[in-house]
């Protein structure tokens, strides 16, 4: 089952008491949830066979207390740093989706040293419209918004009305504008190499506007992932750590492939 | 009240006498000589189409048969470029499945430029026997196809930088050059004779073609595609349908008729190998209407091949009552007239009968 390997934990930080799951060895990948709080998927399971993954759920999304406390992505941020130096982690790379590649990126530009590279799925942090979003639709449309195909997801039930709500209030208040003009003004500065992957069925942040990540982000590599939703690690799992993983282990360099065509000797 | 158009598709065949019935067929029948003269005659035709007023020229792709010496119908179409300078270059079209998509998507963005913006682009899936030619299983075609489609118009469009994360390709950089100029993209047009492409077709706003069918067939189809197209909120007009008949044209019918017997039985690429036909039908390569899909290609008489409207054959007059048929009852907005025999003087003749005679009438269908 997908996340079956993952140990729950909490950590103290900022003044929240914050809720982590775990699992793997190797080179960290701290991983930030989108605005319907933290879901495992199987891309999740899969980078796990190489990186030390940790999925943190930020506070105000779950079960954790209403989050008034935090502001913005870039204040959240900062909670969520504390949060990444309270494990000791040393150097690490951050994935964040969609909502969470704000947060995400915020982290890099507040803490740079530390970060190795960033990925982001299906990212909000820059919108050239404002789409539709999955948790302030109804559960059938939500899921169609998710996945191009929610048929062959596993069945689960809806989450409760009133944690949908409590996201939805929470990640509306800290998202910011489509466009944000001081956060771009720090992006424009970003050091890292960054990923973003960009699902080819998707409408909540579609393909249209990936051009944008490569125009501000001085080493932004996009990949679009084709037959993908918003959710793009449950609809293309494989495609997702197989990208991923090739990126954080090699970074720019992942442009030439180094896997074999040839079929036999 | 759009006019319909005319498309003239001089198929570079071979010509001289070499086997018409083996696929893949043998280099000992290939006569240097002959085939440079072969594809001369073809620019020669695509140039005296153009001094007529045809609309479009149109180019394709077919391997290992003197039936078409245009493996590589890009390479075609940046002859015709040079010959044909105010009709579209239609290239229908390359065999997506097959090929690279990046470079299908480099290639037509070349001629688009080299053609000041002229190209109409065909994305095909192309005949069973071509998945032979390149190794590939025509039981993904489809959804290499579908894939494909989506990789190339994001070639077309992404203004920066991207890499393509596909089920059956992928690339970690494209940013192509030169870039189309028809904005967003040249129009596409694909093959629509089964159920499952003209729904695909609809879904994603596409033109559609028919080749080498039945009027009867591709009425059903067009009445498909058009259901599916209204389902998902569009309605495609005339200009979105192209019928593709062979044509030969004379003074008379008599002469027209005479000239058309010389005309071999047409026997599909695919039929002339057994392994390659029945290994295509059991790769599931004719999605759900197998009977339809193998039938509508399957060899007839003259008579039964014109009734049916794969052929136009005889004076201007019965041409165009021909032509008014397949009009009237497909809602064809655009007809691609190949050119059915090579007979010299006789098939220039013919195209400027088609050109002078019944193209100008077709201007009020």
């Amino acid at each position: 089952m997908t996340g079956e390997s993952f140990k729950e934990s909490f950590v103290e930080a900022d003044g929240f008491r914050i809720r982590y799951v775990e699992t793997g060895n190797g080179h960290p990948l701290i991983c930030l949830h989108g605005g319907g709080g933290l879901r495992l998927a199987p891309a999740h399971d899969l980078l796990a066979r190489d990186y030390r993954v940790i999925a943190f759920e930020m506070p105000g999304f779950g079960a954790s207390p209403e989050n008034r406390r935090s502001t913005s992505t870039e204040d959240l941020a900062r909670s969520m740093n504390a949060a990444v130096s309270a494990l000791r982690v040393e150097r690490y790379s951050l994935m964040g989706t969609s909502f969470g590649s704000k947060v995400a990126l915020w982290m890099a530009i507040q803490g740079p040293e530390p970060v190795d590279a960033v990925v982001l799925i299906s990212p909000a942090a820059i919108r050239a419209q404002e789409g539709p979003v999955p948790t302030r639709v109804s559960p059938e449309e939500g899921a169609r918004l998710l996945y191009a195909h929610p048929e062959r997801q596993p069945k689960a039930p809806p989450p409760p009305p009133e944690l949908v709500a409590k996201h939805a209030a929470l990640t509306s208040r800290l998202l910011g504008p489509p466009r944000d003009a001081p956060f771009e003004a720090r992006l424009r500065q970003l050091p890292h190499s960054v990923l973003a992957l960009f699902g080819t069925a998707d409408k909540v942040t579609p393909p249209e506007g990936a051009h944008l990540f490569r125009e501000i982000i001085p080493n932004c590599h996009i990949m679009l992932v084709y037959d993908a939703a918003h959710a793009i690690d449950a609809d293309r799992p494989e495609a997702v750590a197989s990208i991923v993983g090739d990126f954080l282990a090699r970074k720019d360099q992942f442009l030439v492939r180094n896997t074999s065509d040839l079929l036999h000797r | 009240m759009m006019h319909m158009k005319a498309s003239l598709f001089c198929n570079p065949q071979y010509m001289a006498s070499a086997p018409q019935d083996v696929w893949p067929l043998s280099g000992k029948y290939f006569d240097a000589d002959v085939a440079v003269r072969s594809l001369q005659t073809t620019l020669a035709q695509f140039r005296l189409a153009d001094e007529f007023g045809f609309d479009w020229a149109t180019v394709a792709e077919h391997h290992y048969s003197p039936f078409s010496l245009s493996p590589n119908p890009m390479v075609l179409a940046g002859a015709v470029c040079q010959v044909v300078h105010r009709a579209k270059i239609a290239v229908l079209g390359p065999t997506i499945p097959i090929l690279n998509p990046v470079r299908v998507a480099e290639e037509l963005a070349m001629i688009d430029v080299m053609s000041g913006g002229r190209l109409v682009a065909g994305l095909m899936r192309g005949t069973a026997n071509e998945y032979v030619t390149y190794n590939i299983n025509p039981a993904e075609s489809r959804d290499r196809f579908a894939e494909a489609v989506q990789l190339i118009r994001h070639c077309w469009t992404q203004p920066e930088p991207f890499g393509w994360a596909g089920q059956y390709y992928e690339y970690r950089t494209i940013s192509i050059w030169p870039r189309p100029v028809q904005q967003p993209h040249p129009p596409i047009f694909m093959s629509a004779a089964s159920p499952e492409s003209g729904e695909f077709a609809a879904r994603n706003r596409l033109g559609v073609g028919f080749a080498f069918t039945t009027v009867p067939h591709a009425k059903k189809a067009v009445a498909h595609y058009r259901a599916c197209a209204r389902a998902t909120g569009w309605d495609p007009g005339a200009d979105q349908v192209i019928y593709r008949a062979l044509f030969h044209l004379a003074d008379t019918d008599e002469q027209a008729f005479s000239d058309m017997a010389t005309l071999p039985p047409r026997v599909s690429l695919t039929d002339q190998n057994k392994a390659v036909s029945e290994a295509a039908r059991k790769s599931g390569y004719y999605g759900a209407d197998v009977v339809g899909q193998t039938q509508r290609n399957s060899r007839r008489e003259l008579g039964d091949r014109i009734e049916l409207g794969q052929v136009i054959v005889g004076s201007p007059e019965t041409a165009l009552k021909q032509v008014r048929r397949i009009h009237g009852e497909l809602g064809a907005g655009i007809i691609d007239f190949v050119v059915g025999v090579q007979l010299g003087e006789r098939t220039m003749r013919s195209i400027e009968l088609l050109g002078s005679k019944v193209l100008p009438r077709m201007r009020d269908l």
